[in-house]
C-alpha cells in the first residue's frame, strides 16, 4: 500500500494573525481485498431483543446476517453475537472464532437460523464479548457490524465506560433499523469506534446494507493507520477533523508522540481517499517570516508513509492574507452543515421551531452551495425549501420518524470539493 | 586531533571535512531564529520553533570581477526571493537578466527563475527582443505544468535584459524592472519605461507625484505569463560616448530612488566607497534594505566604456 498526502491551504496570513487552517487529503493506492497486510477479523452482532419479532425484522436480520457471512472473504476470522440481555455467542463455539471458509459460513447459515427475538438490549455488553475476542488476534483488521432496534436497556453511563475502555481497539458500523432506537445513541457508537451510522427504515434493505458495510470491511488491507501532527513550540492543535467521506472529530483522540507531537487514528485503510481539516494556533510573526505550523505524518506503527507540510507565511500584502483557499471554505461549511442540521433536529424536539426553522435555513442554504445534493433531499423530507439560496424554509407539519432520523444519521456526510483553487 | 562523527577517522583540528569520508566537520547550524543548536530539519524548518531557516535564494551573489557584478536579496518584508538574475561574462561581453515575480500570481518564484533563465541563454545572439519572447513562452508554459492551482492564478514575472557588445548597449524590458544608464560624470539617464498604471497616467497628463503616491502606482499593465497575451517587448539601444555604467535592477532597489538622478548618486557612491562591483552591488541592496527592505532586490552593475577609450 503506498499513501499520499496533500495540504491545500492559504498560507499567507495578516500580520498578527495566528489561526493556521489546512485541508490534508490522505489517498492510498495498490493494496486490494486479497493483499492484506495482516489478518482480518469480522464480528457479527445481531440485537435478538424482543421488539425484533415486530414487522417480520428478526426474519430480515437473520437474512442480512447470512448475507454478510456470504461476503466473508477465505481465511477471514469471524463470530456472530446473538445481542439480547446479555451477549451471547452464536457461531462458533463461545470463546473462539471460526476461520472463514466454505465449510464455516454455512455452518455459520444453520446457526443463524437458530437466532430467536426474545430479551433485552444491552450494548455495552455486546460490545464487550466482541472486545474480547478480538482480542485473541492482536494486530488483525478488526471490525464489527452491529444491528439494533430500540434503546439500550443498561444502566445509564455503562456504555459510555464500555466505550472508554475499548475505544481504537476495533471498528464498529452500527445500523438501527425501525425508528425506535436513538440516534445519538448509536452515533456515540460510531465516534468512539471510528465507524459509520445509519438507518435502515425498512427491514427488507437490511441485507443490502448488511453486503455494503462487509464488502467495505472486505476492502481494508491495513488495519491501524494514524496521523501524526507536529507542531513547533507555542503551538497547539486547535482541532483535527475527518471531513471526507464524512465528518468525524479527532480532537479528543490525540495520543501524545514526544513533546511536540500526538498521533490521531484513522482506523484501517483500504484503496481510498479521505479528507482532514487540522486547525493550529501559532504565535504570530513579523512580516517576511516563514514557519511550518504543522508536519503531517501518515503513519502505522514506526514506518511514516507520507508527509505534508502546512505553512505560516505572514505578510503586509492584504492581497495574499485575504485569499480563500476553497478546500478549507468548503469543508467549513460542510462541518457547519452538519452540526446545523443536528441543531435543527434538536430544537424541533424541544418544540422551538423558531430555532429549528433558522438552522434548517442556514443547513438548506449551505448544502445549496456546496452542491451537496443527498443533504438538500433530505432536509427537504423535514422542510418545504422555498428559497435554497436565501435559506428560505417552512417546516412541514407531519415529518416521518424514518425521514428525520436519516438526515440525522446522514448529517455529516460530506461532499468532496473540485480540485484546483 | 578529533574524531569525525561519521567514520571515526581522526583528523587535523580546524579542518572543516574529514579527509577520509568528507563529510563535513562543521556542527549542524543553529536555527537563526531560536538559536537551537543543529535545530533545522531537513526540510529546512527548525524543529524548535517551526521557522524556516532560510532559502537558497534568500541571497545569492554573481561577481565577474571588473567586468559585472550582480546582488539579489529576498530583502526584509517578503518570505522568499521572487527576483532572478542572470550574468554571463564572454571575455568584455555581458549578458544580463532580471526578473520580478508577479507576487499576486502562483509560483512567481518559479516564473522569474524561468524567465532569467529562458532569455540569459538566448542572449549569446544579441537579439534582446527574441530573448524576452521566448521568456514568454517558457513562463507561459508554466501555468499547464505542476501545482493545479497555476491554472487558476499563473506564474507571472516582469523581465528586463541587456546586452553589452563593446560600446554597444542594448536594452529591452516588460513590465517595471528598469536599466539606468549611469556615466561616471554628467545626467543619468533611465533607459526603460515602466509598464505601470503610473507611467500610463503621467504620460497622459497626471501630476507625477500624486501618480507616484496612488497606490495603483506599482500596478503592472505588461508582464509575461500565461494571461499576457501576445507581448511586444520594448527594446532600445545605444553606443556609449563616455565611461559610465549599465545598471539593472528590480523594484525593491529603485523604489527607494524614484528618480533618475538620486539612484545615479547612490551608484557613484556605491562605487566609490566599495571599490569593487560586487561589493557596490551589495551596498546597493544594503541600502534598500537599511530604508525597509519592502520588496526583493536585484541590483546588477556593468561598467561601459567607448570604443576608443578601451
Amino acid at each position: 500500500m503506498t499513501y499520499s498526502a496533500e495540504a491545500f491551504q492559504n498560507e499567507f496570513l495578516a500580520l498578527g494573525a495566528t489561526e493556521v487552517n489546512a485541508i490534508v487529503t490522505v489517498t492510498s493506492s495498490g493494496g486490494t481485498g486479497g493483499l492484506r497486510t495482516s489478518g482480518a477479523t469480522e464480528i457479527i452482532i445481531v440485537d435478538a431483543s424482543g421488539s425484533m419479532q415486530a414487522e417480520g425484522r428478526i426474519a430480515a436480520a437473520r437474512q442480512a446476517a447470512k448475507a454478510a457471512v456470504a461476503c466473508l472473504d477465505d481465511g477471514v476470522h469471524f463470530a456472530l453475537v446473538a445481542g439480547v440481555g446479555t451477549a451471547q455467542q452464536l457461531f462458533p463455539a463461545p470463546g473462539q472464532l471460526a476461520v472463514a471458509s466454505a465449510q464455516t459460513r454455512s455452518e455459520a447459515t444453520w446457526a443463524i437460523d437458530r437466532l430467536h427475538a426474545s430479551g433485552g438490549t444491552a450494548m455495552g455488553a455486546w460490545l464487550l464479548l466482541a472486545a474480547q475476542l478480538f482480542a485473541q488476534r492482536p494486530g488483525d483488521i478488526a471490525h464489527a457490524i452491529m444491528l439494533t432496534d430500540g434503546d439500550n436497556g443498561e444502566r445509564e453511563g455503562y456504555l459510555q465506560s464500555v466505550l472508554d475502555s475499548i475505544a481504537g481497539k476495533f471498528t464498529v458500523d452500527s445500523r438501527g433499523v425501525g425508528t425506535n432506537w436513538k440516534v445519538s445513541e448509536l452515533r456515540k457508537i460510531a465516534d468512539a469506534m471510528l465507524g459509520t451510522v445509519d438507518i435502515v427504515a425498512r427491514p427488507a434493505d437490511l441485507t443490502a446494507a448488511f453486503e455494503q458495510m462487509m464488502t467495505a470491511a472486505m476492502g481494508k488491507t491495513t488495519a491501524d493507520v494514524q496521523l501524526k501532527v507536529w507542531t513547533p513550540v507555542n503551538a497547539t492543535v486547535r482541532f483535527v477533523k475527518q471531513v471526507e467521506p464524512q465528518v468525524a472529530d479527532l480532537t479528543g483522540k490525540r495520543v501524545a508522540d514526544g513533546a511536540r507531537a500526538g498521533r490521531y487514528p484513522l482506523g484501517a485503510w483500504g484503496a481510498e481517499s479521505r479528507d482532514y481539516h487540522v486547525c493550529v494556533d501559532v504565535p504570530p510573526g513579523a512580516a517576511g517570516d516563514e514557519m511550518l505550523a504543522a508536519r503531517i505524518s501518515v503513519v502505522e506503527g514506526d514506518t511514516v508513509h507520507t508527509q505534508a507540510l502546512v505553512r505560516a507565511v505572514w505578510t503586509d500584502d492584504a492581497a495574499l492574507s485575504t485569499r480563500i483557499n476553497r478546500q478549507v471554505a468548503h469543508y467549513t461549511g460542510q462541518a457547519e452543515l452538519a452540526d446545523t442540521i443536528q441543531a435543527g433536529i434538536e430544537a424541533r424536539k424541544a418544540g422551538d421551531d423558531h430555532t429549528a426553522t433558522i438552522k434548517f435555513g442556514r443547513a438548506a442554504q449551505l448544502a445549496h452551495e456546496s452542491g451537496n445534493k443527498a443533504t438538500s433531499e433530505l432536509l427537504a423530507t423535514v422542510v418545504d425549501i422555498e428559497d435554497a439560496a436565501t435559506g428560505t424554509v417552512r417546516l412541514r407539519r407531519k415529518v416521518a420518524a424514518a425521514d428525520e432520523m436519516a438526515l440525522d444519521t446522514r448529517s455529516t456526510k460530506t461532499v468532496r470539493v473540485g480540485r484546483g483553487q | 586531533m578529533t574524531d569525525c562523527a561519521s567514520c571515526a577517522d581522526e583528523r587535523t583540528a580546524g579542518a572543516a571535512f574529514c579527509e577520509v569520508c568528507g563529510q563535513s566537520l562543521a556542527p549542524e547550524p543553529a536555527c537563526p531564529h531560536c538559536g537551537t543548536p543543529g535545530g533545522v530539519g531537513d526540510d529546512g524548518y527548525c524543529e524548535h520553533c517551526g521557522m524556516l531557516a532560510g532559502r537558497e535564494r534568500d541571497h545569492l551573489e554573481t561577481d565577474c570581477g571588473e567586468v559585472a557584478a550582480s546582488v539579489t536579496d529576498r530583502g526584509l518584508r517578503h518570505h522568499r526571493n521572487e527576483d532572478a538574475m542572470w550574468l554571463t561574462t564572454r571575455g568584455a561581453e555581458v549578458d544580463v537578466v532580471v526578473s520580478d515575480g508577479v507576487s499576486s500570481s502562483f509560483d512567481p518564484d518559479v516564473a522569474s527563475l524561468t524567465a532569467v533563465q529562458a532569455a540569459g541563454e538566448l542572449l549569446v545572439s544579441g537579439d534582446v527582443s527574441a530573448a524576452i519572447q521566448a521568456a514568454q513562452v517558457a513562463v507561459a508554459e508554466l501555468a499547464a505544468s505542476g501545482d493545479p492551482r497555476r491554472q487558476a492564478s499563473n506564474p507571472a514575472c516582469t523581465i528586463v535584459a541587456a546586452t553589452v557588445r563593446g560600446d554597444a548597449v542594448t536594452v529591452g524590458w516588460i513590465g517595471d524592472s528598469r536599466a539606468y544608464w549611469v556615466p561616471d560624470v554628467g545626467p543619468a539617464e533611465q533607459l526603460t519605461e515602466d509598464d505601470s498604471w503610473a507611467t500610463h497616467v503621467i504620460a497622459l497628463g497626471a501630476d507625477p507625484e500624486q501618480a507616484m503616491r496612488d497606490p495603483k502606482a506599482h500596478a503592472i499593465t505588461a508582464w509575461l505569463g500565461a494571461d499576457a497575451g501576445k507581448i511586444t517587448p520594448r527594446t532600445g539601444e545605444f553606443v556609449v560616448g563616455d565611461p559610465g555604467h549599465l545598471v539593472l535592477c528590480s523594484d525593491g532597489l529603485w523604489n527607494y530612488l524614484t528618480d533618475a538622478a538620486a539612484f545615479a548618486a547612490a551608484v557613484r557612491e556605491g562605487l566609490r566607497e566599495q571599490g569593487t562591483l560586487i561589493s557596490a552591488a551589495r551596498w546597493l541592496a544594503d541600502y534598500a534594505n537599511t530604508a525597509g527592505g519592502a520588496d526583493n532586490i536585484t541590483v546588477a552593475l556593468i561598467p561601459v566604456s567607448p570604443a576608443a577609450a578601451s
